[in-house]
């Protein structure tokens, strides 16, 4: 059973802020991290070889720093890893992203049978990629999966749908996108981190490895385009208060008469 | 059969699977006909499954000018693949301008494999949908960067442009038995994908949890610290005929159930009253509590975004302020 695992390094999102003047993403001192979806399916991934067999391969694409995130695979236990990285590739919206992946999955010797990955990232939250590089790898695709048995030469997954539990079975080779309940391992074992930094080798691809033209990948090879970013804006000018416990208590029940939620005489209305 | 001509206006894909999946392809419809009446072109739904006269005929009293409906047998369980195979020649038949569908579980896993076949772009979980005066472009504002920011996206070159849009973010048009509208049932070649196999789909068990309809809304944010902390909430709840709403960190610390998650991922709620307690404000909370008629808010940090959208802020420290309030509340019983 050989496994390729997608992954993504994403902004440890509690700690992100905009600087509101300069309408960016203060990126000091936020730190990058696994998008924790994607740490559910390499643990499910790294779960079904050691009963089955077969290889995990880790790929990414992302700038040169998204190797720290391979390397912490490796030490999780990953038998090897993939960059896909090259300038051609930044600015790219998920029709261009899917695109790369999927040429770069369509690479790996042997193809794999699995291709796991987290169902949504907590950056731009899309849940596209997935999806999108099954249709160019021409794999079903059951995304969501909270369940995975390996029955002979197909898997049984459960999910929940639209309020539906559904039970599939689906033949491999197959993609499948992972939810939270599937592990409930919240963290990987780190690992040998000795291996992870000094012995393994992490494979480069960039767009000539890949057979890509510029204007297949990025920016170019994207259909969709950011036109504006903003916060969103003030609701309605509200009063702000500050004070002692009691004169914010005072204050919110106040509001709760305003609105007859509570009535100023006999108390509640119903 | 119609010209294609008729047929290239604005297309939602008609999600009926459940009554909130109908309710959301309502929405859409209104927002739809809002669209294409600024772009002086036609409103066309459409219809997939073993029978769906019935979904046709409620589309074309909410407002779809066109119903392009397919029955088949294997149409019956919703497969994003065999949907493809209907979907995808219809789209290059008939050239849509603008293609929507309800960010559901299903509409997310279908929408990204289709844009896909189709070359083209797509959004996810939109809450604003406009057209853009100068250039007629559908204008996509989506949430995203970790949730501070909102994001308009165009597909400036490629057709459609399709968007996956949020739940309960538009009105549906009331029904209206008089509506005018066509169904047609153009030829299909469906494609099953026998490589997925549907063993077994049942209903979840759980019960519906009422936050959808509540006239009062305690939201409760990771500023609470505490499961213990945040089960106070249920009480204020109690006290106020209310229900309690979280944000994903606390969905994620496991201090309350998943059915309660508000905002991009979770429910869209519109109470009279939202107090919003122990949550800075990040985006992909707020878009779930933003159509409330009132918003209160508890913070600490008085730069805390909730406060840019609040009637009324109160800087102070929940877990201070909670046992007061409740306090005070039971008083007046």
């Amino acid at each position: 059973m050989n496994i390729a695992v997608c992954i993504k390094q994403v902004p440890d999102t509690p700690s992100i802020r905009m600087d509101r003047e300069r309408m960016t993403i203060i990126r000091d001192g936020v730190e990058s991290v696994i998008n924790p979806l994607d740490y559910v399916a390499l643990q499910a991934a790294l779960d079904l070889r050691d009963r089955k067999g077969g290889e995990v391969v880790v790929i990414t694409m992302g700038p040169p720093q998204s190797e720290e995130a391979l390397r912490e695979a490796i030490a999780a236990g990953a038998d090897r890893a993939i960059l896909v990285t090259g300038a051609a590739f930044s600015g790219a919206d998920t029709l261009a992203t899917s695109h790369v992946l999927a040429v770069a999955i369509s690479k790996l010797d042997p193809f794999p049978d699995l291709v796991l990955c987290g169902a949504h990232t907590t950056d731009s939250d899309t849940a596209h990629v997935g999806p999108q590089m099954a249709e160019e790898l021409n794999l079903p695709q059951i995304c969501g999966v909270n369940e995975i048995h390996m029955e002979e030469d197909y898997l049984t997954v459960k999910r929940l749908s639209d309020g539906f539990v559904e039970t599939l079975q689906v033949s491999l080779p197959a993609l499948l996108t992972v939810t939270q309940e599937l592990c409930s391992v919240g963290h990987l074992p780190l690992g040998d981190l000795q291996i992870a930094f000094s012995e393994r080798e992490i494979t480069q691809w960039g767009p000539e490895d890949l057979g890509l033209k510029e204007e297949e990948v990025g920016l170019r090879g994207s259909a969709t385009q950011v036109w504006k970013l903003s916060v969103p804006p003030p609701r309605r000018e509200g009063d702000l208060i500050s004070g002692s416990p009691q004169t914010l208590v005072d204050h919110l029940i106040r509001k709760l008469e305003d609105l007859s939620i509570l009535d100023e005489e006999d108390g509640y209305k119903s | 059969m119609d010209t294609s001509h008729d047929l290239e206006g604005v297309w939602v894909f008609g999600d009926y699977r459940n009554y909130f999946q109908n309710r959301v392809t309502l929405q859409l419809i209104a927002k739809a006909r809002d669209l294409a009446d600024k772009l002086d072109t036609r409103v066309i739904a459409l219809a997939l499954g073993d029978k769906v006269h019935q979904w046709a005929m409620e589309y074309v009293a909410h407002g779809a000018d066109i119903v392009l409906a397919a029955e088949h047998p294997d149409l019956k369980s919703y497969q994003v693949e065999t949907y493809c195979s209907v979907v995808a020649p219809w789209v290059e038949a008939f050239q849509p301008q603008v293609f929507l569908a309800g960010a559901t579980s299903f509409g997310r896993e279908f929408f990204p494999r289709l844009a896909k076949r189709l070359h083209t772009g797509l959004s996810a979980d939109c809450v604003a949908l406009e057209i853009d005066p100068e250039t007629g472009l559908l204008l996509q504002t989506t949430p995203g960067f970790g949730g501070e920011l909102l994001a308009e996206i165009v597909t400036p070159d490629h057709r459609p442009q399709m968007a996956t849009v949020h739940p309960g973010v538009f009105q549906e048009r009331p029904h209206d038995p008089g509506a005018v509208g066509r169904i047609l049932y153009p030829d299909v070649d469906v494609v099953p994908e026998t490589r997925v196999k549907l063993i077994r789909s049942k209903r979840q068990q759980t019960r519906q949890a009422k936050l959808e309809e509540a006239q009062v809304v305690i939201a409760g944010g990771r500023g609470l610290g505490s499961k213990e902390n945040f089960e106070r909430l249920y009480e204020l709840a109690e006290l106020l005929e209310g229900e309690v709403g979280a944000t994903r960190p606390v969905i994620g610390s496991g201090w309350t159930d998943k059915e309660r998650l508000l905002g991009q991922t979770g429910k869209t709620v519109k109470p009279r009253l939202l107090i919003s307690i122990g949550a800075s404000g990040a985006v992909q909370y707020t878009t779930g509590i933003l159509g409330s008629e009132n918003i209160v808010a508890i913070n600490r940090d008085p730069q805390a975004p909730i406060f840019n959208m609040a009637d009324l802020g109160l800087v102070g420290d929940a877990n201070t302020l909670l046992p007061l309030l409740i306090e005070a509340l039971r008083k007046r019983v």
